[in-house]
């Protein structure tokens, strides 16, 4: 039997653990990365420090943290943990270069498995940049990892089933919560009841939510959104209205609210970066722009690489659960570890769940499809990349001037240019450039080697300058 | 239950008001722009700065002021100076003991 070196996965979240996991029941070792100081990814990392108890997260994530650390402990002997550790991109065929502090060097692998998750979509508005306005998954990391609260007096405003979530968690920590505001429409979401009883679990959960939110006389705003925040050196107000059914903002619905911080969630976008820099076969996204091309068994393009988790499509937990072990399982099978017939048995159940997490997920992205009216929200002086400083104002110009493609726009304007790669701005430049132009198809920004930035003293290690 | 208590007492002392629970596990001192403030091992630099209250914590490039925004390393604008070096992010920076930490620094100020 060939040697095979370790199988590298970039992530270790949900997606990246579970897949490590199988990998080591399997008898396959593998080395796990991952930029935080801990397991989980954003969603079950759990607290950075110790803690006596947790009264404001529920038994079940308490669980689903412990579980997740426990899978590891159990697999340790399989699994290099490299923690504070960032992928920087491909360094030559079958390697990766990643930086650990001032280290950068080389990690080569026969299989790799990307599971980098995602990260927040921006909708930026008037007063977004504002300290004390922060994105929702932000919001829940502090209560979740770090324990603190970002505020005192707190509302939550965007779509999605995170909303009520990070309400009440945010309640049950002693914040002040205000207000919940999401963009769908209560009817929107009776509509959609068939989907979302795919994971009817999950549907009672949200139930059981939205009455912890009445008992606590937190109110649940449908079809409201936000319009603006203001504030000199912090956040002190923001303005919400109700939303019409392009999510303009309906003139004389308007509220306002006096907060210390805002925690503002319009969704998700997967972080493909690294699939691009590989150049692996991508598909146009309407949620991510891009979406990785993968068979049932989370395999690219690439035959040697795999893809998982919220980084191929959101789906959360459950998803990435599965396909971080459909992917462990192929790479199995490849590798003659497991026979085919194991492997597909143990698949059958990992494929069925899927299938409902799909179509459970199907009927949130349809309530929160983003409208044209989030477009609306900035003032001509509204910084759009907060990295370069560039305003809409700037963009509008651009535009008039007849720029067609996103690639053009970030050169004329110097947006996505920055520290962030466009992470922050890049899904506004793209919805907007398509509006005007009545086209979707404006391209995409290119990701840049290297992925995060790095000092000069990393690169000329050893070299006097 | 008396631990707890105590563990308040200890947490109003440190000026921690942010705090969801009281702080536990090995303490340790680190600065924020030349204040000491308690922090316990383990903890990032971020969850200290929201622990006492404090949100505008970057000076970007542009001089504008920013506040933590994504938490998970993507947007920068939590980058703090730490122990001299200019952008380090403050959601993952794990504190160590004796760390001095500037807020709303950025190198452009410093000229060349």
């Amino acid at each position: 039997m060939a040697q095979f070196s370790p199988v590298v996965i970039v992530g270790a979240g949900t997606a990246g653990i579970s897949a490590a996991v199988e990998l080591a029941q399997a008898g396959i070792h593998s080395i796990v990365l991952d930029e935080a100081p801990k397991i989980g990814g954003a969603v079950f990392r759990g607290p950075y420090r110790e803690a006596i108890e947790l009264p404001h997260l529920d038994a079940k994530l308490r669980k689903k943290i412990s579980n997740i650390r426990q899978q590891y402990h159990d697999h340790q002997a399989f699994i290099e943990l490299r923690l504070n550790t960032r992928v920087l991109g491909p360094a030559g065929p079958n390697s990766l270069l990643v930086r650990h502090k001032e280290e950068v060097s080389d990690l080569a692998y026969d299989q790799l498995i990307i599971a980098t998750g995602c990260h927040e979509r921006s909708v930026p508005f008037d007063g977004w940049q504002i300290p004390g306005v922060m994105l929702l998954g932000g919001v829940q990391l502090q209560l979740k990892s770090g324990l603190v609260k970002p505020g005192q007096r707190m509302a939550v405003v965007g779509t999605g089933p995170l909303l009520p979530l990070v309400a009440c968690q945010l309640h049950k920590a002693g914040v002040e919560v205000l207000g919940v505001y999401e963009a769908g429409k209560f009817s929107d979401f009776a509509k959609e009841s068939r989907a979302l009883l795919n994971r009817p679990v999950l549907a009672l959960e949200g139930m059981g939510m939205l009455s912890y939110l009445k008992a606590n006389s937190i109110p649940m705003h449908y079809g409201q959104g936000i319009v603006s925040a203001s504030g000199d050196e912090s956040l002190n107000k923001a303005h919400f209205a109700k939303y019409d059914d392009a999510w303009y903002p309906i003139e004389g619905t308007g509220t306002s609210l006096e907060l210390d911080c805002l925690a503002v969630g319009y969704g998700f976008v997967s972080r493909n970066q690294l699939s691009q820099l590989f150049q692996l076969e991508h598909d146009v996204c309407p949620i991510s722009g891009l979406k990785p091309q993968v068979n049932d068994w989370q395999q690219s393009s690439q035959e040697n690489i795999y893809i998982a988790g919220d980084s191929v499509g959101i789906l959360g937990g459950e998803g990435a659960m599965v396909e971080g072990r459909l992917a462990a399982l192929s790479i199995a099978k490849n590798r003659n570890q497991l026979v085919e017939k194991d492997v597909n048995k143990k698949a059958d159940d990992y494929f069925t769940l899927l299938h409902k997490v799909k179509s459970f997920r199907s009927g949130f992205d349809r309530i929160g499809r983003r409208r044209e009216g989030l477009l609306s929200l900035l003032a001509p002086n509204t910084i759009v990349c907060r990295c370069e400083n560039v305003t809409r104002a700037a963009i509008d110009e651009v535009i008039e001037q007849g720029v067609k493609d996103i690639t053009s726009l970030k050169m004329r304007t110097r947006v996505g240019m920055g520290d962030c790669q466009g992470k922050t701005c890049n899904s506004y430049c793209q919805d907007r450039l398509g509006f005007e132009l009545k086209n979707p198809d404006v391209g995409h920004v290119k990701p840049r080697f290297p992925l995060d930035p790095i000092p000069f003293s990393a690169l000329f290690d050893g070299v006097q300058l | 239950m008396d631990q707890y208590k105590e563990l308040m007492d200890h947490n109003k002392k440190l000026d921690r008001q942010q705090d969801i629970v009281p702080p536990s596990g090995q303490f340790t001192q680190v600065w924020v722009d030349d204040q000491k403030v308690d922090a316990v091992l383990g903890e990032n630099i971020l969850s200290v700065l929201f622990a006492i209250g404090k949100n505008a914590i970057t000076q970007n490039d542009h001089a504008k002021i920013t506040g933590a925004y994504c938490g998970m390393g993507v947007c920068h604008c939590c980058n703090v100076q730490v122990n001299g070096q200019h952008k380090q992010k403050a959601c993952q920076t794990l504190i160590e003991p004796g760390m001095r930490i500037n807020t709303q620094k950025n190198r452009l100020e410093e000229g060349f």
